[in-house]
Protein backbone atom coordinates (compact mmCIF):
# COMPACT_ATOMS: atom_id res chain seq x y z
CA UNK A 1 0.00 0.00 0.00
CA UNK A 2 2.76 2.24 0.72
CA UNK A 3 4.94 1.63 -2.31
CA UNK A 4 1.75 2.12 -4.40
CA UNK A 5 0.96 5.54 -2.83
CA UNK A 6 3.84 6.37 -2.85
CA UNK A 7 4.31 6.09 -6.88
CA UNK A 8 0.96 7.79 -7.63
CA UNK A 9 1.46 11.59 -8.53
CA UNK A 10 -1.75 12.46 -8.02
CA UNK A 11 -1.83 11.62 -4.13
CA UNK A 12 1.40 13.17 -3.67
CA UNK A 13 0.18 16.05 -5.65
CA UNK A 14 -2.42 16.52 -3.15
CA UNK A 15 -0.56 15.88 -0.15
CA UNK A 16 2.21 18.60 -1.07
CA UNK A 17 -0.69 20.81 -1.97
CA UNK A 18 -2.39 20.39 1.60
CA UNK A 19 0.85 20.29 3.86
CA UNK A 20 1.10 23.54 2.29
CA UNK A 21 -2.65 24.67 2.56
CA UNK A 22 -2.11 23.74 6.55
CA UNK A 23 1.26 25.67 7.00
CA UNK A 24 -0.18 28.89 5.14
CA UNK A 25 -3.70 28.83 6.90
CA UNK A 26 -5.28 28.89 3.99
CA UNK A 27 -7.96 26.11 3.78
CA UNK A 28 -9.80 28.05 0.43
CA UNK A 29 -6.48 26.34 -1.42
CA UNK A 30 -8.01 22.92 -0.43
CA UNK A 31 -11.50 23.55 -1.56
CA UNK A 32 -9.84 24.69 -5.11
CA UNK A 33 -9.02 21.55 -5.33
CA UNK A 34 -12.03 20.02 -5.27
CA UNK A 35 -14.42 20.91 -8.51
CA UNK A 36 -17.26 19.98 -6.60
CA UNK A 37 -16.92 23.01 -4.60
CA UNK A 38 -16.33 25.83 -7.54
CA UNK A 39 -19.65 23.31 -9.19
CA UNK A 40 -21.62 24.82 -6.21
CA UNK A 41 -19.57 28.20 -5.36
CA UNK A 42 -18.64 27.10 -1.98
CA UNK A 43 -15.67 29.26 -0.63
CA UNK A 44 -14.04 29.26 2.90
CA UNK A 45 -11.51 31.58 4.88
CA UNK A 46 -9.89 31.44 8.45
CA UNK A 47 -11.48 33.89 10.91
CA UNK A 48 -9.97 33.75 15.00
CA UNK A 49 -8.64 30.29 14.81
CA UNK A 50 -11.72 29.13 13.26
CA UNK A 51 -12.43 28.16 9.72
CA UNK A 52 -15.91 29.90 8.18
CA UNK A 53 -17.31 28.85 5.33
CA UNK A 54 -20.01 29.67 3.06
CA UNK A 55 -22.10 29.53 -0.60
CA UNK A 56 -23.00 32.89 -2.66
CA UNK A 57 -26.13 32.75 -3.88
CA UNK A 58 -26.74 31.45 -7.59
CA UNK A 59 -29.33 30.82 -9.90
CA UNK A 60 -28.24 27.16 -10.25
CA UNK A 61 -28.26 26.07 -6.89
CA UNK A 62 -32.53 27.03 -6.74
CA UNK A 63 -33.84 23.72 -6.13
CA UNK A 64 -37.92 25.35 -5.86
CA UNK A 65 -38.36 28.56 -8.22
CA UNK A 66 -41.29 29.29 -7.53
CA UNK A 67 -40.05 30.61 -3.67
CA UNK A 68 -37.32 31.08 -4.63
CA UNK A 69 -34.90 28.51 -2.10
CA UNK A 70 -32.04 26.47 -2.19
CA UNK A 71 -31.77 23.14 -3.22
CA UNK A 72 -31.63 20.96 0.08
CA UNK A 73 -29.43 18.69 -1.60
CA UNK A 74 -27.13 21.43 -2.41
CA UNK A 75 -27.20 22.74 1.44
CA UNK A 76 -26.65 19.00 2.04
CA UNK A 77 -23.43 18.77 -0.59
CA UNK A 78 -22.30 21.91 0.81
CA UNK A 79 -22.35 20.79 4.26
CA UNK A 80 -20.28 17.52 3.72
CA UNK A 81 -18.03 19.29 1.77
CA UNK A 82 -17.16 21.73 4.55
CA UNK A 83 -17.14 18.95 6.84
CA UNK A 84 -14.25 17.04 4.40
CA UNK A 85 -12.33 20.62 4.40
CA UNK A 86 -12.94 20.49 8.13
CA UNK A 87 -11.37 17.35 8.97
CA UNK A 88 -8.81 17.75 6.29
CA UNK A 89 -6.60 21.04 7.24
CA UNK A 90 -7.56 20.59 10.85
CA UNK A 91 -6.15 17.08 11.48
CA UNK A 92 -3.32 15.17 10.16
CA UNK A 93 -4.83 13.35 7.38
CA UNK A 94 -2.85 12.08 4.41
CA UNK A 95 -5.63 10.94 2.01
CA UNK A 96 -8.93 11.61 1.36
CA UNK A 97 -11.56 10.75 4.28
CA UNK A 98 -14.13 8.57 3.18
CA UNK A 99 -17.94 9.49 4.09
CA UNK A 100 -19.58 6.82 6.02
CA UNK A 101 -22.94 8.49 6.86
CA UNK A 102 -24.27 11.80 6.97
CA UNK A 103 -27.43 12.84 8.58
CA UNK A 104 -29.02 16.19 7.52
CA UNK A 105 -31.80 17.97 9.74
CA UNK A 106 -33.97 20.86 8.01
CA UNK A 107 -34.50 23.13 10.43
CA UNK A 108 -35.82 26.11 8.15
CA UNK A 109 -36.08 26.96 4.30
CA UNK A 110 -33.27 28.16 2.69
CA UNK A 111 -33.35 31.43 1.13
CA UNK A 112 -31.83 32.40 -1.98
CA UNK A 113 -29.51 34.11 -0.27
CA UNK A 114 -25.73 33.13 1.54
CA UNK A 115 -25.35 30.51 3.60
CA UNK A 116 -22.39 30.36 6.28
CA UNK A 117 -21.45 27.09 7.97
CA UNK A 118 -19.02 26.25 10.57
CA UNK A 119 -17.89 22.59 11.55
CA UNK A 120 -16.58 20.80 14.54
CA UNK A 121 -14.68 17.46 15.16
CA UNK A 122 -16.39 15.99 17.63
CA UNK A 123 -14.66 12.92 17.96
CA UNK A 124 -11.03 11.64 16.39
CA UNK A 125 -10.95 8.04 16.73
CA UNK A 126 -8.41 5.41 15.10
CA UNK A 127 -10.30 5.05 12.45
CA UNK A 128 -13.39 7.09 12.56
CA UNK A 129 -13.77 10.65 12.86
CA UNK A 130 -17.33 12.44 14.06
CA UNK A 131 -17.33 16.13 12.43
CA UNK A 132 -20.79 18.32 13.04
CA UNK A 133 -21.62 20.98 10.89
CA UNK A 134 -24.00 23.83 11.11
CA UNK A 135 -25.59 26.40 8.41
CA UNK A 136 -27.24 29.85 8.37
CA UNK A 137 -28.02 32.80 6.95
CA UNK A 138 -28.41 35.90 8.78
CA UNK A 139 -28.00 34.82 12.36
CA UNK A 140 -25.54 32.21 13.67
CA UNK A 141 -28.03 31.48 16.64
CA UNK A 142 -30.57 31.15 14.14
CA UNK A 143 -29.08 28.09 11.85
CA UNK A 144 -31.36 26.50 8.60
CA UNK A 145 -29.39 23.16 9.09
CA UNK A 146 -27.32 20.92 11.21
CA UNK A 147 -25.90 18.13 9.70
CA UNK A 148 -23.38 15.31 11.16
CA UNK A 149 -21.35 13.28 9.46
CA UNK A 150 -18.81 9.54 10.02
CA UNK A 151 -15.19 9.51 8.00
CA UNK A 152 -13.21 6.57 7.69
CA UNK A 153 -9.61 7.63 7.72
CA UNK B 1 -53.69 -0.16 -14.26
CA UNK B 2 -56.20 1.87 -14.67
CA UNK B 3 -54.75 5.11 -16.18
CA UNK B 4 -54.23 8.31 -13.12
CA UNK B 5 -54.96 11.54 -14.28
CA UNK B 6 -52.94 13.08 -11.50
CA UNK B 7 -50.41 11.40 -12.62
CA UNK B 8 -50.39 12.21 -16.38
CA UNK B 9 -50.43 16.13 -15.27
CA UNK B 10 -47.39 15.97 -12.73
CA UNK B 11 -45.10 13.41 -15.08
CA UNK B 12 -44.35 16.50 -17.50
CA UNK B 13 -44.77 19.17 -14.46
CA UNK B 14 -42.14 17.85 -12.61
CA UNK B 15 -39.80 16.86 -15.92
CA UNK B 16 -39.77 19.74 -16.53
CA UNK B 17 -39.15 21.48 -13.24
CA UNK B 18 -36.25 19.04 -12.71
CA UNK B 19 -34.88 19.44 -15.88
CA UNK B 20 -34.71 22.95 -17.05
CA UNK B 21 -34.51 24.66 -13.34
CA UNK B 22 -31.87 25.49 -10.98
CA UNK B 23 -29.90 22.71 -9.49
CA UNK B 24 -31.18 19.74 -11.47
CA UNK B 25 -30.92 21.38 -14.91
CA UNK B 26 -27.05 22.47 -13.60
CA UNK B 27 -26.43 18.51 -12.76
CA UNK B 28 -28.20 17.56 -15.82
CA UNK B 29 -30.43 15.23 -14.14
CA UNK B 30 -32.88 13.24 -16.34
CA UNK B 31 -36.29 11.90 -14.77
CA UNK B 32 -36.39 8.02 -15.68
CA UNK B 33 -39.62 7.50 -14.57
CA UNK B 34 -42.41 8.26 -12.37
CA UNK B 35 -45.30 6.54 -10.71
CA UNK B 36 -47.40 7.02 -7.88
CA UNK B 37 -45.22 7.29 -4.91
CA UNK B 38 -41.81 5.91 -7.01
CA UNK B 39 -39.36 8.04 -8.76
CA UNK B 40 -36.51 7.06 -10.96
CA UNK B 41 -33.48 9.74 -11.58
CA UNK B 42 -29.97 9.27 -14.02
CA UNK B 43 -26.97 11.51 -12.81
CA UNK B 44 -24.57 11.88 -15.66
CA UNK B 45 -21.25 11.54 -14.93
CA UNK B 46 -19.25 14.88 -15.17
CA UNK B 47 -15.81 16.55 -14.50
CA UNK B 48 -17.19 19.50 -12.77
CA UNK B 49 -19.09 17.35 -9.83
CA UNK B 50 -16.01 15.29 -8.97
CA UNK B 51 -15.32 15.43 -5.19
CA UNK B 52 -12.22 13.50 -4.83
CA UNK B 53 -9.12 14.72 -7.27
CA UNK B 54 -7.50 11.82 -6.23
CA UNK B 55 -9.79 9.07 -7.52
CA UNK B 56 -12.45 11.38 -9.91
CA UNK B 57 -15.08 9.76 -7.58
CA UNK B 58 -18.21 12.23 -7.68
CA UNK B 59 -18.99 14.73 -4.92
CA UNK B 60 -21.39 12.90 -2.10
CA UNK B 61 -22.96 16.18 -1.69
CA UNK B 62 -24.21 14.66 -5.32
CA UNK B 63 -25.79 12.14 -4.27
CA UNK B 64 -27.40 13.89 -1.01
CA UNK B 65 -28.95 16.28 -4.09
CA UNK B 66 -29.74 13.26 -6.20
CA UNK B 67 -31.83 11.35 -3.56
CA UNK B 68 -32.99 14.44 -1.96
CA UNK B 69 -34.55 15.33 -5.29
CA UNK B 70 -35.80 11.92 -5.84
CA UNK B 71 -37.46 11.43 -2.33
CA UNK B 72 -38.91 15.04 -2.90
CA UNK B 73 -40.42 13.73 -6.10
CA UNK B 74 -42.34 10.74 -5.09
CA UNK B 75 -43.55 12.66 -1.72
CA UNK B 76 -44.74 15.14 -4.07
CA UNK B 77 -46.99 12.13 -6.13
CA UNK B 78 -48.58 10.71 -3.08
CA UNK B 79 -50.30 14.12 -2.04
CA UNK B 80 -53.92 14.48 -3.40
CA UNK B 81 -53.46 18.09 -3.84
CA UNK B 82 -50.53 19.97 -5.34
CA UNK B 83 -48.67 21.03 -2.89
CA UNK B 84 -44.81 21.52 -1.18
CA UNK B 85 -42.90 19.08 0.90
CA UNK B 86 -40.26 20.24 2.62
CA UNK B 87 -37.58 17.96 3.70
CA UNK B 88 -37.75 17.55 7.79
CA UNK B 89 -34.12 15.59 7.75
CA UNK B 90 -31.86 13.03 4.92
CA UNK B 91 -29.97 10.40 6.37
CA UNK B 92 -27.83 8.94 3.71
CA UNK B 93 -25.46 5.95 4.22
CA UNK B 94 -22.53 5.32 1.87
CA UNK B 95 -21.95 1.12 1.60
CA UNK B 96 -19.36 1.55 -1.24
CA UNK B 97 -17.39 4.06 -3.45
CA UNK B 98 -18.88 5.75 -6.62
CA UNK B 99 -16.68 4.50 -9.37
CA UNK B 100 -15.78 6.97 -11.73
CA UNK B 101 -17.15 7.72 -15.61
CA UNK B 102 -19.86 6.27 -14.95
CA UNK B 103 -23.99 7.30 -14.34
CA UNK B 104 -25.51 6.95 -11.13
CA UNK B 105 -29.28 5.74 -10.84
CA UNK B 106 -31.65 6.51 -8.33
CA UNK B 107 -34.59 5.03 -7.23
CA UNK B 108 -36.91 6.55 -4.24
CA UNK B 109 -39.74 5.24 -2.65
CA UNK B 110 -42.64 6.41 -0.27
CA UNK B 111 -43.39 3.61 2.33
CA UNK B 112 -45.72 4.96 4.91
CA UNK B 113 -47.49 8.38 5.28
CA UNK B 114 -49.11 10.12 8.36
CA UNK B 115 -51.08 12.90 8.41
CA UNK B 116 -48.71 15.34 8.48
CA UNK B 117 -45.46 12.95 7.86
CA UNK B 118 -44.35 11.11 4.60
CA UNK B 119 -41.62 8.90 5.01
CA UNK B 120 -39.23 7.81 2.22
CA UNK B 121 -36.48 5.60 1.34
CA UNK B 122 -34.08 5.82 -1.80
CA UNK B 123 -31.68 3.97 -3.30
CA UNK B 124 -28.43 4.93 -5.71
CA UNK B 125 -26.74 2.30 -8.01
CA UNK B 126 -24.22 2.23 -10.90
CA UNK B 127 -24.06 -0.81 -12.56
CA UNK B 128 -26.29 -3.75 -10.57
CA UNK B 129 -29.31 -2.45 -7.98
CA UNK B 130 -28.24 -5.67 -5.80
CA UNK B 131 -24.64 -3.52 -5.14
CA UNK B 132 -26.55 -0.21 -4.54
CA UNK B 133 -23.55 2.65 -3.77
CA UNK B 134 -25.67 4.87 -0.88
CA UNK B 135 -29.08 4.31 0.50
CA UNK B 136 -30.89 6.88 2.31
CA UNK B 137 -34.52 7.43 4.39
CA UNK B 138 -35.93 11.22 4.52
CA UNK B 139 -39.01 12.52 5.79
CA UNK B 140 -40.89 14.98 4.46
CA UNK B 141 -43.56 17.58 6.31
CA UNK B 142 -47.24 17.39 4.68
CA UNK B 143 -47.87 21.60 4.26
CA UNK B 144 -51.01 22.54 3.51
CA UNK B 145 -51.30 23.83 0.10
CA UNK B 146 -53.71 27.03 0.11
CA UNK B 147 -51.21 28.68 2.97
CA UNK B 148 -48.49 28.55 -0.35
CA UNK B 149 -51.00 29.15 -3.08
CA UNK B 150 -50.77 32.11 -5.18
CA UNK B 151 -53.60 33.59 -4.74
CA UNK B 152 -53.53 33.69 -0.48
CA UNK B 153 -49.52 35.09 -1.50
CA UNK B 154 -50.64 37.76 -3.81
CA UNK B 155 -53.66 38.76 -1.14
CA UNK B 156 -51.19 39.16 1.87
CA UNK B 157 -48.49 41.46 -0.53
CA UNK B 158 -51.88 43.41 -1.37
CA UNK B 159 -52.81 43.92 1.95
CA UNK B 160 -49.40 45.04 3.23
CA UNK B 161 -49.07 47.22 0.28
CA UNK B 162 -52.57 49.17 0.44
CA UNK B 163 -53.32 51.24 3.55
CA UNK B 164 -57.07 51.69 2.83
CA UNK B 165 -57.70 47.46 2.33
CA UNK B 166 -56.24 46.61 5.87
CA UNK B 167 -58.95 47.59 8.01
CA UNK B 168 -61.99 45.80 5.88
CA UNK B 169 -59.50 43.03 5.70
CA UNK B 170 -58.42 43.53 9.75
CA UNK B 171 -62.36 43.38 10.68
CA UNK B 172 -63.47 40.33 8.79
CA UNK B 173 -61.04 38.15 10.41
CA UNK B 174 -61.81 39.58 13.74
CA UNK B 175 -65.19 38.53 12.95
CA UNK B 176 -64.24 34.71 12.49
Amino acid sequence: MTAENSSNPVLLDWQERVVAARLERDPQSIMDLIPYASFIGAETKTEDNRVLYWLDKRPSNIGNPSLPAIHGGVIGGFLELSATIEAIYSLDIIDMPKVVDFSLDYLRPGRFKTIYARCQVLRQGKNLLNVSATAWQDDEQIPIATARCHFLI
Amino acid sequence: MAFDMTMALYRPALRYALQHNGHGAALGITLDRLERGETYLTLPYSEAIVGNPITGVVHGGTIVSLLDTACGCAAMTILKRPSVTPTMDLRLDYMRPAQPHKPIHVEARVYRQSSNVIFCRGLAWQDDKESPIAHCVANFMKVDSTSIQFRSIAAKKLRRLLPWSQRPLNREDANR
